[in-house]
């Protein structure tokens, strides 16, 4: 009987709807807390990639990794002569409507600074993008990121190579570069 | 760019204020109903199944429908507490009860609800119907000022009284 007056009291009716009020709030808050960290993430092809230029063969291209990397491999530095690959690679808009902005980024270099003049790597884009490395005999200045430009849709744009090797450079001499192509969407 | 508030929110302020309606139709449960404090707890527990629905179905909702639904409970919670209110005035005739409620439950739950829906609004670019802050700013001042001058002459209610009366045996 005692007990039964004590569970039916005003305190205690409250303390429960107390206690209950409480699990409630925090497990809303809880799952409010964890609704704020949910995002949902996609996966999407790439609209822009590499596809091999005019010049593909002479300059080693290869492309991989479902055209999202490529090396160029028989490029060519002639002592105090320019040389100039036009062609050897380009980068494609597949977009049927949207344009996108790319720059080209250093990542790496590596190779005897003596052997060179200069290698760079030009976006034939309306408005040029470059990555001009230049060599003073003792070592090599890399560029820093070049700026945006627009690749307008389904459109490929060339990246002209031209390279000089240094007047007293000897042949088999070996530079090796990496860059990137950023591209904002 | 700052952090804005998930419709979800709203839901969440909806679930919070009917757990506090159940804690004060508890205290006050001789002025009640004695079922109204587990009712007000059952629509609590809605609010919070509602929230689990949200997220489960966050994309398929899509933002526009997810601030609707959440709006409507905040509104029903709100609803329910100016209700309580005129229940305490008018069929209770407890107007000192009724005025603390107005001032410390009816008014702060009005105003924190204004304030959050019209930041929503001006975050997400949301046009509402009405300058809901505008208005709430208003009311705002209309109370200080009543507040205020209750509170430095305080016969200046009875004195209304008494010529409202006079005027009504005119």
């Amino acid at each position: 009987m005692e007990i039964r007056k004590i569970l039916s009291s005003k305190s205690m009716k409250f303390v429960t709807l107390l206690l209950t009020a409480m699990l409630i709030a925090s497990a809303s808050a809880a799952v409010y807390y964890s609704l704020n960290m949910t995002s949902t993430i996609t996966t999407a092809a790439n609209d822009v990639y590499f596809i091999p230029g005019a010049d593909a063969t002479d300059a080693g291209t290869s492309i991989f990794n479902n055209n999202k990397s490529a090396t160029l491999v028989s490029l060519k530095a002639y002592a105090n002569m320019t040389t100039s690959y036009d062609d050897p690679i380009r980068v494609r808009n597949n977009n049927g409507a949207t344009a996108f902005n790319v720059r080209l980024k250093p990542v790496s270099l590596s190779g005897n600074a003596q052997y060179f003049s200069f290698i760079n790597f030009t976006l034939q884009t309306s408005t040029k993008i470059s990555l001009n490395y230049t060599s003073n005999g003792v070592s090599w200045t890399t560029p820093s990121t070049s700026g945006w430009t627009t690749v307008n849709a389904n459109t490929s744009y060339a990246i002209v190579v031209q390279t000089k090797a240094s007047a007293t450079a000897t042949s088999g001499q070996i530079a090796t570069i990496e860059i990137a192509i950023d591209v904002e969407q | 760019m700052a952090p804005t508030i998930l419709p979800e929110f709203f839901l969440l302020l909806g679930t919070d204020l009917f757990l506090l309606l159940s804690l004060l139709t508890c205290l006050l449960d001789s002025k009640f109903p004695k079922a109204l404090p587990y009712i007000f707890q059952i629509a609590a527990v809605m609010g919070f199944g509602q929230l689990l629905i949200s997220k489960e179905f966050l994309v398929i909702f899509g933002e526009y429908m997810r601030f609707w639904y959440c709006f409507f409970y905040l509104l029903v919670a709100l609803i329910n507490i100016v209700a309580l209110n005129v229940y305490l005035a008018t069929a209770q005739k407890m107007w000192i009860i009724a005025k603390a409620w107005a001032g410390t439950v009816t008014f702060p739950s009005v105003m924190i609800s204004v304030f959050f829906i019209s930041n929503y609004g001006y975050v997400s670019s949301a046009e509402f119907p009405f300058l809901l802050l505008q208005v709430g700013l208003v009311l705002a001042a209309i109370m200080i000022g009543v507040s205020a001058a209750l509170f430095l002459n305080p016969d200046l209610l009875p004195r209304f009284r008494r010529k409202k009366e006079v005027n009504q045996w005119k």
